[in-house]
């Protein structure tokens, strides 16, 4: 009896051992979730006064790969930059063009020549005047070899860049002169009707020539940096953050109310929800997409959809088949997709479906095909007669492999539901495949997928730089298409300095690529953000930048 | 003992050398390069920034340009983050990792030292079954599961402490993370030091220590303890590179600016100084632990001799 009960005991002990085993992670668990709905539906009380204290922790999906306007590539740094530098013109809280160092400009009858007048209170974070020979020097660095910029060839519209780049001409042959301190004039090869739009961005910057001859490559370190924004460089940690004070010599310093702007680099989307909500981040840039829905239920209007101009797709390779000369082919996988049921379910809402290439864009009439207007159940008809007129039927099915970089269970999930719903809708057997982001880009320079996931994002807010992609010899025609109508429109049309006639030469360009289906449009891009309700003077606009200097923080408590 | 420690060091060059090697081959050999990106960038600028990198040279040209560089203490500037150095990217982000490794390794020593005792003194009972219980959980829960649950109870639940993020390096960003990587390294330690403290105590000459009277703190602390640590002190030379290393899933979850992050986007962006000046930090750090492990052997076996 008595080693029975001893037994017993330790039994009794063991269980008890185990339940608390068990117990423990869920208390954990159950601690969270019990907690959550408050946390997250936590009020939080705005007046209308500013805060005393006017920081704004912003958020960077990436660490960016230079601050040096001149070598800079990425849409992080890009963020950055507008907050420490300033160009010609830059961006208003809608994203329209607006004048920036330039107080005003004139345009030759021919569009071909620019002559920008500088405001004379620009200045400098040391104290000194911009002058146009800061763009000057700024836009030669750009184009020198010698500095290895990625991005030069943006410089394309100006006289000599791509030759200056290239090292046939010298920098100092670029078409940019200064005509006194406050006078610039742009030389230009044709009429560039979204010069002003390519001037907001960082390879347009003026550069302070003393600061990059002293530090070299490490002038952009803080402590060395002189910039023009309205803030300037106080701290940079790598993949850390990027703290920025406010610039007291800034022209419009006086409408800048945010003292300081901390940009912290939180890559993954997980993690940058959960500092979002524990208060680390008050204008986030991104955030888990399949949270969606979860997070507008619980902080409503702090869930910010932002459209923006860029493009997912699927690209062809047109050289080899089957989808070679099979426009049939193609067409009926485009009109097989059903978008509306893909952005609802699978991308929670985080697109807009896309039948044609170019964004809506503000001023231009974009050509949507008819079909996008068609029932799902007349779409799939008119889809599987063009399939069999193609050669394929059930007994003798489309058998191919996507392509796609690595983007996280998210696009995995994406591309299992295309494969499915064209083996439904066609009975085609499209098969996945994932490879890494670099091998993705040498593996297309090889032309070597026949049917790849890819985006297009414009340079700036026009139909060019979306259906240029098309042209015949373009560096980014991977798929090879060719069509000479197509590339006599987009050639015609992109030397018409703006107007409604340039519009419609796009539009009906537009209507070739639709008909021709050299690829495969599936949604435009929605940029999610979570910003804080005290947090304003920002408005979702199509560039997706927002700049801190409009921005400012209310008041507020949370309860 | 320092021509013992002599001799390893000097046997460490070749290893590093090798790895300098197969590292620098391996890298040149994946597909695509660090200037690949989806806006193809004209040839005659490609050659510029190749040129300005020495990517243009032959292969044997740009390892010897670079091995020379290493000898100089120069590990070269970085491709993905133009305008900074891997010296700077290391001197930025390793104390980072040290600091957030240290804290998570001394923490898994003085928790899990005294429960591994303890459990060994309390055998079989409820002392030894509930911390070695707890133990499984700490080694079989990945940390990208503790660390989520730690951030979702301490920082978006009772916002006692930041869910990320490095700041000034305050103990408050440094508590979480430290907490989620000591997790599997309290659990080891506490069942190692079990396992060997059951197994000296018992030795013959505890037995005796005990026999003569020895009250049992000295025997524990004076007796049995050294002996017992002689396991520990080998898990320790690898565990300590890494906490230091392994930090890589912490340093996501928690936004940390350290080099373990910095690694993984070099090698993802062929940001090929940047992988292998890690790769080198790496690979000296397991030569110069070990070896430490190796030296203190002596010190707590009198039969270990160099």
């Amino acid at each position: 009896m008595r080693i029975c009960a001893q037994i017993r005991r330790r039994d009794l002990r063991r269980r008890w051992c185990l339940a608390v085993l068990i117990a423990i992670p869920f208390c954990f668990l159950a601690c969270g979730n019990q907690k959550q709905p408050s946390t997250i539906s936590r009020a939080i009380q705005v007046t209308s006064d500013l805060a005393a204290e006017q920081i704004l922790n912003r958020h960077l999906e990436a660490d960016p790969r230079s601050l040096d306007p001149s070598l800079m590539t990425d849409v992080v740094g890009q963020r950055v930059c507008d907050d420490l530098f300033e160009g010609l013109v830059t961006l208003d809280e809608a994203g329209h063009t607006v004048p920036g160092v330039a107080a005003s400009w004139e345009t030759s009858a021919d569009g071909k020549i620019w002559t920008f007048q500088l405001r004379g209170n620009a200045k400098w974070s040391n104290g000194q005047p911009v002058t146009a020979d800061d763009f000057v020097y700024a836009w030669r660095r750009q184009v020198d070899p010698a500095t290895g910029s990625e991005y030069s060839q943006a410089l394309t519209p100006i006289e000599n860049a791509m030759d200056a780049a290239a090292g046939k001409v010298p920098p100092s042959k670029l078409g940019v002169e200064s005509a006194g301190p406050r006078m610039l004039v742009v030389h230009l090869h044709a009429p560039t009707p979204y010069l002003l739009a390519l001037l907001t961005n960082a390879y347009l910057y003026p550069l302070y020539e003393p600061a990059v001859k002293q530090w070299g490559d490490a002038w952009t370190q803080p402590g060395h940096m002189i910039s023009n924004g309205p803030f300037l460089l106080s701290e940079r940690v790598i993949n850390g953050h990027i703290t920025l004070d406010k610039n007291p010599y800034y022209w419009d310093a006086s409408h800048v109310r945010l003292t300081r702007v901390i940009y912290n680099t939180v890559g993954d989307n997980d993690a940058t929800t959960s500092q979002y909500l524990a208060g680390n981040l008050d204008f986030t840039n991104r955030f888990n997409t399949s949270e969606t829905e979860r997070l507008q239920r619980t902080m409503g209007d702090q869930v910010v959809l932002s459209t923006s101009y860029a493009t997912a797709m699927f690209g062809y390779n047109l050289a080899k088949p089957p989808f070679q000369g099979n426009p049939k082919l193609r067409l009926a996988l485009n009109m097989a997709l059903d978008r509306e049921i893909l952005m609802k379910y699978v991308e929670h809402g985080v697109g807009i479906p896309a039948y044609n290439m170019m964004p809506p864009l503000e001023g231009f009439d974009d050509a949507v095909p008819d079909w996008a207007k068609l029932s799902a159940d007349e779409r799939h008809a008119v889809a599987r007669k063009l399939y069999q007129e193609a050669g394929y039927s059930d007994s003798h099915p489309l058998e191919t492999v996507i392509t796609y970089a690595s983007g996280g269970p998210g696009t995995r999930r994406f591309m299992e539901a295309l494969s499915a719903m064209w083996l439904m809708n066609l009975g085609a057997k499209v098969q996945i495949y994932n490879v890494e982001w670099k091998v993705m880009l040498q593996s297309l320079q090889l032309k070597q997928p026949l049917f790849y996931w890819a985006a297009w994002s414009g340079d700036y807010p026009d139909p060019y730089t979306f259906l240029q992609l098309f042209q015949t010899g373009f560096g980014m025609n991977y798929g090879d298409y060719s069509n000479p109508q197509f590339d006599a429109l987009v050639e015609q049309a992109s030397k018409i300095n703006g107007g409604p006639e340039r519009g419609a030469l796009f539009h009906k360009a537009e209507e070739i690529l639709n008909e021709d289906a050299p690829f495969l449009p599936v949604y435009f891009y929605v940029n999610p953000h979570l910003i804080k309700p005290y947090v304003k003077g920002w408005q979702t606009n199509i560039t997706d930048r927002n700049l801190s200097r409009y921005m400012y923080i209310l008041a507020h408590q949370e309860s | 003992m320092l021509r013992y420690t002599i001799s390893r060091l000097l046997g460490a060059i070749p290893t590093v050398l090798v790895i300098i090697t197969l590292s620098f081959m391996l890298l040149h050999a994946a597909p695509g390069g660090p200037f690949d990106s989806q806006k193809k960038i004209p040839p005659e600028i490609k050659a510029n920034i190749e040129r300005k990198y020495h990517l243009d040279e032959p292969l044997y040209k740009q390892y010897l340009r670079y091995l020379v560089g290493i000898l100089q203490g120069d590990f070269g500037p970085s491709y993905q983050y133009r305008d900074t150095t891997v010296n700077e990217i290391i001197r930025q982000g390793f104390p980072i990792d040290i600091v957030i490794g240290g804290c998570a390794l001394a923490g898994a020593l003085l928790i899990g030292l005294p429960i591994g005792i303890m459990a060994a003194l309390r055998r079989d009972t409820g002392w030894d079954h509930l911390p070695m219980g707890l133990s499984m959980i700490g080694i079989s829960v990945p940390v990208f599961v503790v660390a989520p649950i730690l951030i979702l109870v301490f920082a978006v639940t009772f916002h006692w402490v930041p869910a990320g993020g490095w700041g000034t390096g305050a103990p408050k960003n440094v508590i979480l993370p430290a907490a989620a990587l000591a997790a599997p390294y309290i659990a080891y330690v506490a069942r190692l030091m079990r396992g060997s403290m059951v197994e000296v105590l018992n030795s013959p000459f505890i037995l005796m220590a005990r026999a003569k009277g020895v009250p049992q703190y000295l025997v524990i602390l004076r007796h049995a303890l050294k002996p017992a640590l002689m396991p520990l002190v080998s898990f320790l030379g690898p565990a300590v590179v890494g906490v230091i290393t392994g930090s890589i899933v912490i340093e996501t979850i928690f936004g940390l600016p350290g080099i373990g992050r910095a690694f993984v986007d070099g090698a993802l962006n062929r940001d090929y100084t940047l992988v292998l000046g890690v790769t080198i930090l790496y690979g000296l750090l397991i030569v110069i632990f070990n070896l430490l492990a190796d030296l203190s052997y002596s010190v707590l076996d009198p039969r270990v001799r160099y």
